[in-house]
Order: C-alpha cells, then structure tokens, then sequence
C-alpha cells in the first residue's frame, strides 16, 4: 500500500500550535486535505462522517485521550482498518507497549522532526 | 493497682486490725472515713501531678506547633507565593505561544513566497528571519520567570521541611475526595504521565526498538 497524498488525514491534539506544525510538516510532504480534531470524541464523531486515509493524534487529552480513540476505532467495524499514528510526549515503555497491543501502527515521541514523520508515514504504507 | 489506693486498703486494714471487738462504733466509721478521705487525698494529688505534667507536655507542644505555623508563613505561601508563581508560570505560556506563533507566521510566510523575483524573495526572508531572531527573545525572559517559580518552590519545599520535622508529621491516607481519587485512577489506567525527564522515557530510537518487537503476552 503506498502513501496517497491525496487521502484525508486527520490531526488529533488539543493544542493549536502543535496542529499547525503538524499541519504544515503534512502540507510539506505533499498532504493538502488535512482536518482537525481537539480530543478524541471530536475525531470520533469526524470519523464517522468521513473516511480518513490517516489519522495522527496526540494521546493526552481531554475528556478522551488519544489511547481512548485508538481502542474506539479498533473496536469499530468500519473504522478499524484506517492507519493510526501516535504522536505524543508519552514516552514510557508502558506506552508504546500499551498502544502497539491496542493495534497503533507507529509511535512518534514528541518533540519530532520532519523526517521522523514522513518515515513513519511512509513505513505504515509500507514505503 | 496504684500506689495511692493500695495504702488507702492498707491504712483500713491497719485500723481494723488494732480493734478485737464485732461491732464497730460510729468512732470506727468516722476514723475509716478518715483514713479513706486523706488517702484519696494523696491518690488524687499523685493523679494532679501526672496530669499537670501532661498538661505542660501539651500545652508546650502547642506552643512548638504555633511557634513552627508561625515560622511556616502559611498565609504568605497561600495569599502572595502561589499565586505569583502561577501568574509566572501563565506569563510563560503566553510568551512562548506568542513566540511560536510569530516563528510559524514567518516560516510560513516564507514557504509560500513568491520566488519569481530573487530581490523581492530576499528581503522577505531577511525581513521575515530578523522577525524569528527577534521572536526568539523570549527564551531569556521565560528563563527568568521560570527562576523565579523554582526560587519560590525551593523557598516552599524548605518551609514545609521544617514543619515537617518540627510537629513530626505523618502522612495519613485516604484524605482523596472522590474527585482527586477518580484523576489518579484515570492517570494511571490511560498512562497519562506526561512528558519524562531527561534519562526517564524511550527516545524516538528506543520507540523504535520496542514497535518492532513482538507485543508482550497480556498474561
């Protein structure tokens, strides 16, 4: 499966600056349709009005965490199957262990750089 | 059985022991009401003494206490510390927002820039990177307030210390309300922990490690 840069990504985190950079590290790649969601309860319900080809979120939020989204969207039929990043300063081992057993498909630990978010895009396609 | 009262019975035993007649007299009653009335005298001045002591002990220790709350400048931490570290700690959210928001503005005023026109091109990357340099600036005045609120956290942590030491304080449990209860269980079962220090989370290198291990039996 190789990257489209013409699908939906869906950016997951409740603070603006990080959208932002993570909107225009996207836009750099080649991503134009990006949207936003400030927890995941917001995400959810834009999940379920379209369909996203990536969904990159931040796990500490609220009132639902990104790990809360993830395990929603893993546990929905027709959500289940869309690529999830994790991007997060959660980095403790209990983390990364907890969301790879959830069913992430890669984990960025915060602060990141461009490259680290295009390799992880791009090995979930299998690039 | 105390001191007091084991002379009061031997006092009447004593008294009864001089006499060989059966009957007592009202002599007798009076006498044993005697020797009773001065022996609770003795137990309940004995008793005096070591309350009085207690007392004293107590009313020192409050004394201590009152002296060590005094010292601790509750009202000080509560009404002038606290609140200037957290109106500190707003002023360096704002600034470094500010900060961010300016370098993203010029960054992404330079990405979308007309590169038709070389000249034109490099006075708005000069004019936009003086505007990051500039922008920049904040670093030092974060410093400063971020001292600040590590200088009244350090006065703080030397205060209660003391206190600590000084009324031997033991920590009690269950002193949680149920809101307090109910954001450490659901800290700790969504692993909301925050950002590490330096040494105490995986770096991206790590991460990367452990994502291309086998996950771990649940079991």
């Amino acid at each position: 499966m190789a990257v489209d840069s013409s699908m939906s990504v869906l950016v997951v985190d409740d603070y603006k600056t990080m959208i932002r950079i993570i909107r225009n590290l996207l836009k750099q790649i080649g991503f134009e349709d990006v949207d936003e969601a400030a927890d995941g309860s917001e995400a959810l319900g834009k999940m379920r009005e379209k369909r996203y080809g990536l969904v990159i979120s931040d796990w500490n939020m609220e009132p639902m965490t990104g790990y809360e989204l993830l395990k929603e969207v893993r546990g929905d039929e027709r959500l289940q199957k869309t690529p999830f990043i994790m991007v997060t300063a959660e980095s403790k081992t209990e983390n990364v262990i907890a969301a790879k057993k959830a069913g992430v498909n890669n984990y960025i630990v915060k602060p990141f750089n461009a490259q680290t978010l295009k390799s992880k895009i791009d090995a979930v396609f299998g690039d | 059985m105390p001191k007091a009262r084991r002379d009061t019975y031997n006092d009447i035993l004593g008294h009864l022991r001089t006499r060989d007649d059966a009957e007592p007299s009202l002599g007798d009653v009076v006498a044993l009401a005697q020797i009773a009335a001065e022996s609770m005298q003795r137990f309940i001045e004995s008793m005096d003494a070591a309350v009085n002591s207690e007392l004293r002990d107590i009313a020192d220790y409050i004394v201590t206490m009152k002296q060590e709350i005094g010292v601790f400048q509750a009202n000080d931490i509560k009404d002038s510390r606290i609140p200037a570290a957290g109106q500190e700690l707003d002023a360096v959210v704002r600034s470094t927002e500010e900060a961010t928001n300016s370098i993203m503005e010029c960054a992404e005023e330079i990405l979308a820039a007309d590169t038709s026109d070389p000249q034109a091109y490099q006075a708005l990357v000069t004019d936009k990177v003086m505007q990051i340099f500039e922008a920049c600036s904040f670093q030092d005045l974060t410093g400063q307030r971020v001292s600040k609120v590590v200088e009244t956290l350090q006065t703080i942590e030397k205060r209660v210390a003391r206190l600590v030491d000084a009324i031997n304080a033991k920590d009690v449990e269950g002193v949680l309300t149920r809101a307090d209860a109910e954001r450490v269980r659901r800290k700790e079962e969504l692993m909301l922990n925050g950002p590490q220090l330096q040494g105490g989370g995986n770096d991206q290198m790590s991460v990367d490690a452990l994502f291309s291990k086998p996950v771990p039996d649940a079991s």
